[in-house]
C-alpha cells in the first residue's frame, strides 16, 4: 500500500479533526472545569429509606448533576459534592431525591461551600511538567537516532505527534463540554498524561522501523523506506492498539460509571496515537524531506485555486 | 536447559516472593509492617478505597474574654497549606483537604486504619513551647520554720524494721550498715505535714529519673533535700529520698549521716554527737532536679522543622530554624546556658514542650546564634525524627482547631462502580490474553504466561515498597501494561518474519527478541525519562497527583522491559527446546503458512 504518496490526505484528516476542536477551545467556554477545580457545594444527606450509590448517582445526574461525588459515610448517609448549589437548587434537588428514592423524608446533616480540591495552579504546573518532558523526549529521540540523516526531525515529528494527539483529545472534550455539559477534573489530567506516554512510545515503534530500513538500504527514496517501514510496522501497530481498544471498550460498557471519563479520554487517545505515528509523525518526515510546504507555498502563490 | 537454569531460578524466586508478598494479607517482620484488610493488601488510595472524612473548625479565640473571633480567608488558606504538607510528608497517602464555608476544614485520608495517628498528625491545638531547663535549682522551704523542729538528736537506727514501712527507706544504702548514724528530728504535727510534702516531691522526682534510665536516656539528677546543722560545727550536706527514714508513724524522722569529706567514712556516733551538740538548729533547702523556664519562644517563631541524617556520621537528626525574633531568643539562651555551663559545670537543657508534654529536651554544646540548629539523640531513629520533625512542625498550625466530626468514608470513585470496573478490567484483560494466544499460538500463551507474572511482580513491589494506588497509579499500570504486551507483540511479529526467512526455531527467537529490542528500549526509556521530568517538576511545583503517576509508570515499565526481554524470551527458549518445536505451526500467526510469499510481495511493491 501506499501510505507515503497520500499524505495530503493525511494531513488533511488531522487537521479536520483538529480544527473543530480548536474553535472550541478558544472560543469560549472553552473546557469546562469539573468541581475539582471549581469547589462547589457539599451536603450531607440522611435518607429514611434504604438507599444505594448506585440509584442515587443516577438519580442526581437525572437531576443535573452528573458530576456529583458521592461517598458513602454511613449506611443510607452520604457525602455529595456538586457544583455551587444556591439555596433553592439545594431544597429541589432534595424535595426530588425525596420523592423518588427517599418516601420517609430525606434528613439534610449539612451544606457548606466547599473550595476545590486541585489548584487551578496545579493544573498550570502539569503543563509546565509535560512542556519539560516533550523537551527531554526530544532530545532523547535526537539522540537515538543520531546514526541516520537529520535525527534532529525525527524528535520534532515525534513532538509534533504527540501535540497532536493531546490537541485532538483537549479540542474533542471542548467540544462535548458545550454538546454534552462534560467537565473535565483531575482524572482528566492524568488521563492526558497516559496519553502522551502512549503516543511516545508508538510513534518510536514506527521510528525505529524506519531508523533500522534506513542504513539497511542506504539508497532507497526516504518516501520509499517509509513506505515500507510503515507496512512492516502496521500489523504490530493495528495489533496493540485493537487489544488497548477492547480493553478500554469492555470497561466502558460494562465497567462503573465514574471512570467512564476517563477511559473515553484514553479510547480516543489510543485512536489518535496509533493514527499520528503512521499519519503525522512518519509523513512529516517525508514532507520535510521532499520540502512540501515549500512546494504548497510555491503553488498557492503561483495558481490562485491551489488545494492541498 | 541448563544454560537457562540460573535466569529461570531467578524468575521463579521473583515470582514466589511476589506470590508471598500478595498472598499474605498483612506481613509484619520486626519493624517491617506491610498490608492491611484492601483487596491483596495493597494500599489504596482514597478515590479507590475511601478512609477517615474528618471535620475541624477553626476554633480561634480572645485570650482574654475566651471569645470566639471571626479567621480570615488568608489564615485558612494557609491553615489548609500547613496541614497539606504535613500529611504528604507523613506518608500517609494523598488527602482530600477542602474549605467548607468560611471556618472548617474537610479533611479525607485515604485507609487510614489508626485514626488517632492521623489525629495527632493533623495536631489539633498543639502550643510547642521551647523551655530553658535549669538543673539543680535551690528553692527555701519556708513552710518548715525553727518553730516547726521540735528536736534534733543523733542516734543509731537500731531498729531496721522500723525502717521498712516505706518503699524508700527498705533500700538504705549499704554505706551505713548495722546500726546507722543519724539525726532523728522531730517535728510539729503541722511541721511533718510539710516535711512529708518536700519528700513526696523528691520521691516524684526520683522516681521520673529512674524511668527515664530504664528507657537510655540522661535523666538530670533528681531533687535533693539539702541540709544545714547549726551545732557544735556547721555541718551541710545533700540527702537524698533514700536516706531519709519515719521512725514509726511519728513525727520523728531519721536522716542518715553523711560520709566524713576527708576519710570517706561514716562517723561513729561519738564523733557525730559532738558535731551536732546539744543546742543545734536545723534548716532545709531543697535542691529540685530541675526548672522550665518559660522564655517566651513558642512554635510560631519557629520557621520549619525537618528530619535529615548527619552529614558525618550518617546519624538521623531534627533540623530546626528559627525566624527573626526566635533566632535572636534562641541564641540568648543557648549562650545563658553556655555561660553556665562554663562557670558551674551545669549543663542545662532546652525543654521542648507540646502541649505541656515533654517532648525532648536536648543539651545545648556551643552558643548558637544564626538560628538554625540540629538536635541529635542516642535513641534516633529515622522514623522518630520524622515524628519529632512533624510534632514540632504541628507546633506551628496558624490557628488552633477542634475535631467536630470524625467518620468513615467510602472510595470517591464508589465501591458499586470500581467493583463493576475491576470485574470489566479483568474480562478485557483476559480477552487480551485470549487474542494473543489465539493469534501468536504458542508464543501468544507464553508471553500471557509472562504478563501474568508481570502483573504479580509489579502488584508485588507495589505492595512492599509500598506505593499507594490511586486512579493515576492505575492508569499509569494500564500503560504499562500496554507497553508490555506491545513489546510481546514486537518480538512475535519480528519472530514471525525471521521464521518467513527460513530460520531455525530457536534462532528465529533469537534473532527477533534482538531485532525488536532497539525499539522496546528506546520507547521504554523515553518514558522512564518522561516520568523522570515530571516527577521532578510536580516535586518541585507540588503538583502530587502528577507525581504519583510517574512513580507509579516508571515501576511499571521496568518491570515491563524485564518481563518483555527476560521472562517471555525465557519461556520462549525453554519451549523450543522441548517436543513443542515438531509443529512449526504452533509457532506462527494463524494463516501464516502463505506468508513468505505475500511478505515478498509487498517488498516488490514498495
Amino acid at each position: 500500500m501506499d501510505f507515503v504518496g497520500k499524505r495530503g490526505w493525511f494531513f488533511v484528516t488531522s487537521l479536520l479533526v483538529i480544527a473543530p476542536g480548536i474553535v472550541f477551545l478558544i472560543i469560549a467556554p472553552g473546557l469546562k472545569p469539573g468541581i475539582d477545580f471549581t469547589g462547589g457545594s457539599a451536603v450531607t444527606l440522611e435518607f429514611q429509606d434504604d438507599v444505594t450509590q448506585t440509584p442515587l448517582r443516577e438519580e442526581l445526574a437525572d437531576l443535573g448533576y452528573p458530576d456529583a461525588t458521592i461517598q458513602k459515610l454511613e449506611s443510607n448517609t452520604f457525602f455529595i459534592r456538586t457544583k455551587e448549589l444556591s439555596g433553592a437548587a439545594k431544597e429541589s434537588m432534595i424535595a426530588s431525591l425525596e420523592s423518588t428514592l427517599s418516601p420517609s423524608g430525606v434528613l439534610e446533616l449539612s451544606f457548606y461551600l466547599v473550595s476545590p480540591v486541585v489548584a487551578s495552579e496545579t493544573v498550570l504546573n502539569a503543563v509546565y511538567a509535560v512542556l519539560a518532558a516533550a523537551v527531554g523526549i526530544f532530545f532523547y529521540v535526537w539522540w537515538a537516532f543520531r546514526n541516520v540523516p537529520s535525527p534532529f526531525r525525527y524528535g520534532l515529528a515525534a513532538i509534533a505527534a504527540l501535540v497532536h494527539d493531546a490537541v485532538i483529545v483537549i479540542g474533542i472534550f471542548a467540544i462535548l463540554g458545550v454538546v454534552a455539559d462534560i467537565e473535565v477534573g483531575t482524572m482528566f489530567l492524568i488521563a492526558i498524561l497516559t496519553v502522551i506516554g502512549y503516543s511516545v512510545n508508538d510513534t518510536i515503534v514506527v521510528f525505529d522501523r524506519i531508523r533500522e530500513n534506513v542504513l539497511t538500504y542506504p539508497n532507497r527514496e526516504l518516501a520509499e523506506v517509509v513506505n515500507l517501514s510503515i507496512s512492516e510496522t502496521i500489523g504490530r501497530s493495528l495489533n496493540t492498539s485493537l487489544t488497548l481498544l477492547f480493553t478500554l471498550m469492555a470497561m466502558i460498557l460494562f465497567g462503573g460509571a465514574t471512570i467512564r471519563e476517563f477511559l473515553l479520554v484514553l479510547l480516543v487517545g489510543v485512536v489518535a496515537g496509533t493514527y499520528s505515528s503512521i499519519g503525522l509523525a512518519s509523513q512529516l518526515l517525508v514532507s520535510w524531506e521532499y520540502g512540501d510546504l515549500r512546494r504548497i507555498l510555491g503553488r498557492r502563490s503561483s495558481e490562485a485555486a491551489a488545494t492541498a | 536447559m541448563r544454560r537457562y537454569g540460573r535466569t529461570v531460578v531467578i524468575i521463579a524466586v521473583l515470582v514466589v516472593l511476589a506470590g508471598l508478598a500478595l498472598g499474605f494479607q498483612t506481613i509484619n517482620i520486626g519493624n517491617f509492617e506491610r498490608g492491611s484488610d484492601t483487596p491483596l493488601g495493597l494500599s489504596l488510595g482514597l478515590d479507590l478505597q475511601g478512609g477517615s472524612h474528618l471535620v475541624y473548625e477553626a476554633d480561634l479565640r480572645d485570650p482574654e474574654t475566651n471569645e470566639r473571633l471571626e479567621v480570615t480567608e488568608d489564615q485558612m488558606e494557609s491553615l489548609k497549606r500547613t496541614i497539606e504538607r504535613r500529611v504528604n510528608s507523613s506518608g500517609l497517602g494523598e488527602p482530600i483537604i477542602q474549605l467548607l464555608d468560611s471556618d472548617r476544614l474537610l479533611i479525607q485520608l485515604p485507609g487510614v486504619t489508626d485514626p488517632e495517628r492521623a489525629k495527632s498528625l493533623i495536631g489539633e491545638t498543639a502550643l510547642l513551647e521551647f523551655k530553658h531547663r535549669q538543673l539543680a535549682v535551690p528553692r527555701d522551704i519556708e513552710e518548715i520554720t525553727q518553730d516547726d523542729v521540735l528536736g534534733i538528736t543523733v542516734d543509731l537506727l537500731a531498729d531496721p524494721d522500723a525502717a521498712t514501712t516505706t518503699a524508700a527507706a527498705t533500700s538504705t544504702p549499704a554505706a551505713v550498715d548495722d546500726d546507722p548514724v543519724v539525726l532523728m528530728v522531730e517535728f510539729s504535727e503541722s511541721g511533718v505535714i510539710e516535711f512529708r510534702t518536700v519528700l513526696d516531691r523528691l520521691m516524684g522526682s526520683f522516681l521520673t529519673a529512674s524511668a527515664q534510665q530504664q528507657t537510655g536516656r540522661i535523666p538530670p539528677v533528681p531533687s535533693l533535700l539539702n541540709v544545714t546543722v547549726e551545732g557544735v560545727q556547721q555541718l551541710r550536706f545533700d540527702a537524698t529520698v533514700l536516706t531519709i527514714a519515719p521512725i514509726g508513724t511519728s513525727t520523728t524522722y531519721a536522716i542518715g549521716f553523711p560520709v566524713d569529706s576527708v576519710t570517706g567514712e561514716p562517723p561513729t556516733i561519738e564523733e557525730a554527737r559532738s558535731q551536732v551538740g546539744d543546742e543545734a538548729k536545723i534548716f532545709f533547702t531543697e535542691i529540685q532536679s530541675y526548672v522550665d523556664e518559660d522564655i517566651g519562644l513558642t512554635g510560631e517563631k519557629l520557621s520549619r522543622a525537618f528530619p535529615s541524617q548527619h552529614g558525618g556520621s550518617g546519624a538521623p537528626i531534627v533540623n530546626i530554624e528559627f525566624d527573626d525574633e526566635g533566632t535572636r531568643i534562641f541564641g540568648k539562651l543557648t549562650e545563658d546556658i553556655v555561660i553556665k555551663q562554663e562557670a558551674t559545670g551545669q549543663s542545662d537543657q532546652i525543654a521542648i514542650f507540646l502541649d505541656d508534654e515533654e517532648l525532648i529536651s536536648p543539651v545545648v554544646q556551643t552558643a548558637i546564634t544564626a538560628g538554625t540548629a540540629i538536635i541529635q539523640g542516642r535513641d534516633f531513629t529515622l522514623e522518630r525524627v520524622r515524628d519529632i520533625s512533624l510534632l514540632l512542625e504541628s507546633g506551628r498550625l496558624p490557628i488552633p482547631i477542634t475535631l467536630i466530626q470524625e467518620r468513615d468514608v467510602d472510595a470517591i470513585l464508589g465501591e458499586d462502580s470500581l467493583a463493576k470496573s475491576v470485574v470489566a478490567g479483568a474480562v478485557g484483560l483476559g480477552l487480551v490474553l485470549l487474542f494473543m494466544t489465539a493469534y501468536y499460538r504458542l508464543p501468544g500463551l507464553l508471553a500471557s504466561i509472562a504478563l501474568i507474572i508481570y502483573a504479580t511482580l509489579v502488584l508485588g513491589i507495589f505492595k512492599m515498597l509500598p506505593v499507594t494506588l490511586t486512579l493515576s497509579g492505575v492508569a499509569a499500570a494500564i500503560l504499562s501494561i500496554g507497553m508490555a504486551v506491545d513489546a510481546n507483540i514486537l518480538i512475535f511479529e519480528r519472530m514471525k518474519d525471521e521464521l518467513r526467512a527460513g530460520r531455525t526455531l530457536l534462532s528465529a527467537i533469537n534473532i527477533g527478541f534482538d531485532r525488536a529490542w532497539p525499539a522496546i528500549r528506546d520507547g521504554n526509556v523515553s518514558t522512564l525519562i518522561t516520568c523522570g521530568i515530571l516527577f521532578w517538576f510536580a516535586d518541585q511545583l507540588g503538583a502530587t497527583i502528577v507525581q504519583g503517576f510517574a512513580a507509579t509508570l516508571a515501576i511499571g515499565v521496568v518491570v515491563s522491559m524485564f518481563s518483555a526481554i527476560t521472562i517471555s524470551r525465557t519461556l520462549l527458549r525453554l519451549a523450543s527446546m522441548t517436543r513443542l518445536t515438531r509443529s512449526l505451526t504452533w509457532w506462527t500467526p494463524s494463516g501464516a503458512s502463505g506468508l513468505p510469499q505475500q511478505a515478498t510481495a509487498a517488498e516488490q511493491r514498495s
